[in-house]
């Protein structure tokens, strides 16, 4: 890009079409770059302006919908719908693959957060009722045999575990001051 | 591990010992006499081998004993065969006691039982 620029900016030098600074100015320009008839514009109220922005944005008529005019700032910049990058073809060859969007293609106003590394719209693999059912059936369900548990508990047939000194008082953080509990433990 | 003893749980409900509960029966009743049983490890002794609480119980002597032999033969970690089988047996006795005193436990609730059962019929 760089190199063509070069040769271009040499050939207008070499043709001598203007003179000195404006010569150099007169180089090529990338063409990614939207030209002053490209930028958006204010809402289009007639039809003719309509087509007219349409045909800025490369839309058809039918599909080009600008946003409401409430006072937002959005202009007759097209209001597309709100699908991320995900939901689009894999395998189609697109121009720039890891977007998925072809050159000229009319961006969406929020395309930095539909990209792929961020928010995705793609369609849940079973609907939205069918999850909360599943997710909530199996809580609700492991919280009732937690609570089943707890009143019919599973225990070996053994009496406690025996300890020495009281069970253990002083150990355990009894107060040293105080008598604790006397506990006597037998042989069997 | 035992017996199936899934039968008795749910037909005898009234009569079998449930864990959360204490013991109600006196610890004397129906023995002539009864030895207390013998804490060899003292306070001191447990502390400063630093064991854990649910470790503290009547067979830390043999754990001690285990611990240093441990200690001392490190890195032959075989050798203490005969220190890890004393402790293992007391636990095992102390297991053993365990059960026996849930049984006993349940046959005194089932002589309970009996004896309400032949004062009502009385």
């Amino acid at each position: 890009m760089a190199g063509v620029g070069f040769r271009r900016w040499a050939q207008a030098l070499s043709k001598g079409k203007g003179s000195g600074i404006s010569a150099l100015l007169s180089g090529c320009r990338a063409a990614s770059g939207a030209s002053k008839d490209g930028l958006p514009g204010p809402y289009p109220t007639t039809p003719d302006e309509k087509a007219a922005a349409a045909k800025k944005y490369n839309m058809r008529v039918e599909d080009y919908e600008p946003y409401p005019n409430n006072g937002e700032g959005y202009g007759d910049y097209p209001k597309l719908p709100d699908r991320s990058q995900h939901e689009r073809d894999p395998w189609y060859q697109w121009d720039h693959p890891d977007l998925r969007r072809n050159w000229g293609e009319p961006m969406h106003w929020n395309f930095d957060m539909f990209i792929r590394n961020r928010v995705d719209t793609s369609p849940s693999p079973v609907s939205w009722s069918t999850m909360c059912k599943q997710l909530f059936g199996f809580i609700g369900f492991m919280l009732f045999m937690f609570y089943v548990g707890e009143k019919i508990p599973a225990y070996q047939p053994v009496a406690p575990k025996q300890y020495p000194y009281n069970n253990l008082y002083l150990e355990r953080g009894g107060d040293p001051e105080k008598q604790p509990e006397e506990v006597k433990n037998y042989e069997i | 591990m035992g017996a199936h003893l899934g039968r008795r749980y749910v037909t005898e409900t009234g009569t079998e010992p449930d864990p959360a509960r204490k013991y109600e029966f006196d610890p004397q009743f129906g023995f002539p006499e009864r030895n207390e049983r013998e804490m060899v490890a003292s306070q001191e002794q447990m502390n400063l081998a630093q064991l854990p609480l649910e470790q503290r119980d009547y067979c830390a002597q043999y754990l001690l004993k285990l611990m240093k032999c441990k200690r001392d033969n490190w890195p032959n970690f075989l050798a203490c065969k005969h220190e890890r089988h004393d402790w293992d047996y007391c636990e095992h006795q102390d297991y053993v006691m365990r059960m026996k005193e849930y049984e006993r436990e349940r046959r005194l609730q089932l002589r309970k039982k009996r004896v309400e059962a032949q004062a009502e019929a009385a």
